[in-house]
This record gives structure tokens, sequence and C-alpha cells, in this order.
């Protein structure tokens, strides 16, 4: 992972998911998240992440697989008006989606324990 | 560990893209109707054509108010494209067997949205449904009494002309 903390003002992060290919994680502070993904680390805001992953689940994944086409097996998955994206193998979209779609469970169980747990009690 | 996803949003994602649905649905309804008004208007029968007119522009407002209704909840609204209007009609009946359709297939709509409401235990959405459920009721009971003006009137001799003349009229005045 890249750095991301600064000695004056220490960045906490918590992992939200991590699989093989890459993890992400939740800050707090800055209300965003950090995507550790193809050998690069990206943040990635509220409106980006569900861009990101619109992009991602929007990729036919079966029909790359099928693609018969000499050329190499390359996607660009480009975010509308945010600083990054990525150039992946079909082999990494997948990775990708699944880290997103484990990120994006694993942030709907938080949302559902802060609602049971803290909301109610509070 | 903060919950980011809901301080920015109040919907769940699953809701706003019923609700986008929805925009189009409306939005689709509101340009069939155009497209009856105009059907209306070309054949002579200026009373439907007004109706249809007035019907159209109630559609579009209903698409508005979802369409306002997702950014207000921090979501992303989707404003539909589109395509694959009917331009032209067998009959005057048919426009307004229809125009039924339609609305009966927008109550459904709605309906289905309320139950995933439901399930979801998102009372707010559910609320702000409540208003459409009145709406449907007015715009069912409206292209029911058009078509039953066909039964009763009969569409022998003036019975189009005499149609025509009271589909304007029709009201739905119900206070409950």
């Amino acid at each position: 992972m890249q750095v991301i903390e600064t000695i004056d003002n220490p960045v906490k992060l918590q992992e939200v998911f991590s699989t093989k290919s890459g993890s992400v994680s939740q800050c707090d502070q800055e209300n965003c998240w950090y995507i550790d993904f193809a050998g690069k680390v990206s943040r990635f805001d509220y409106r980006c992440l569900l861009l990101l992953k619109k992009a991602v689940y929007n990729i036919d994944i079966e029909a790359l697989l099928l693609k018969n086409a000499k050329a190499a097996d390359i996607e660009i998955v480009f975010i509308c008006a945010s600083d990054h994206f990525y150039v992946l193998s079909t082999l990494e979209i997948i990775a990708l989606k699944e880290l997103l779609q484990g990120t994006f469970a694993m942030l709907e169980l938080n949302h559902i324990i802060q609602d049971r747990l803290y909301r109610l009690a509070v | 560990m903060k919950d980011i996803m809901r301080a920015k949003c109040l919907i769940s994602a699953e809701i706003e893209s019923l609700i986008n649905q929805q925009i189009r649905k409306e939005a689709q309804s509101s340009a069939i109707y155009l497209a009856m008004a105009s059907w209306c208007d070309r054949n002579g029968f200026d009373n439907s054509a007004a109706y249809f007119f007035k019907q159209s522009d109630e559609e579009r407002h209903h698409q508005l108010k979802f369409f306002k209704y997702i950014l207000d909840m921090g979501g992303t609204s989707i404003s539909p494209d589109i395509t694959g209007l009917k331009i032209e009609y067998n009959s005057f009946r048919e426009i307004f067997e229809d125009a039924l359709d339609q609305e009966i297939s927008v109550t459904q709509s709605i309906k289905s949205i309320a139950a995933r409401c439901h399930k979801e235990q998102d009372y707010v959405t559910l609320e702000f449904l409540n208003w459409f459920f009145k709406e449907q009721r007015e715009e069912e009971y409206k292209a029911r009494r058009a078509l039953e003006l066909f039964e009763i009137i009969g569409e022998q001799g003036t019975g189009h002309w005499e149609i025509d003349k009271h589909v304007g009229k029709i009201h739905y005045g119900s206070e409950a």
C-alpha cells in the first residue's frame, strides 16, 4: 500500500473488505474509501465509489470470456469526473467485481449494525 | 466505523433503481398521452385531445415528483429516453382502452415499489407513495369512466361526437 499517512495528521483507515488481489479501507475523517487494487491505491468519495460500482457491474464478463477477437483482453474502467481509471484484464475485472461486491455487502452490514445497535440504543 | 452510505443517502440502491424505473414509466405515459392527443386532434375529437393534453401534463408532474424525491434523498435521478411510441390508433375506442391499460400498469408498478418498501421497512418512501396511490385511484376512475361512455352512449350515429363531448366533463369527486 502506498503511503497515505502524514506525520502531523495521521489518517486512520479501517479495512472494509479484502481479497487476495486487493483491499478496500474506509477513512472516517475524510468520509472516503481507499481502494488498493492493481498496484495502486486510489481514493474514492461516496459518489465516485458508486460510479465505480456501476461501471464494473455493467461489464459483461461472459461476453468478454467468449470473445474470439485477437485483440488483448483489456477493458478500460473510466469513471466520469474522477481522477482515477483502471486498465484491467478480464481476470482483474472479475477480481475487482468480487472485491466491490464484498465491500458493498460489508457496508450494508455496517449499516444494519449501526441501525440495530447504536441508533436504537441512543 | 461510520455509516457513510446512510449519511449520504436515505433510500437504498434497490428503491432508487425502482423509482428510476417509475420515472421512465411516468415519462412514457406522458409521451403516450401526447400521442393520443395528437391522434384525437387530427381526427376531430377536440375535447378528447384537450383531455389527453391535460393527462400528459399530469404524468409529467408525477415524473418530476419522483425525480425530485430521489435527489432530495441523496440519490441519483436518471432522465429517461423514450422511444417506440405508437402514433396511429385503429379506433377512437382503442385509445381509451390503451389509456386504461397504461394507468393499470402504472398502479401496479407503484404497488411493487411499496412492496419493496415494506420489505426494507422504508416507511419514508412508503409515505411519499401514498399521494400517488390516491392519484392513481382518480386516474383509473377517469380512464374507466371514459370507456363506460362507449357502452352507455354507443358508437352508432353521432355516438362518437357525444362521447367526445362528455370526455371533457369526466370528474372524480370522491373526498374519501
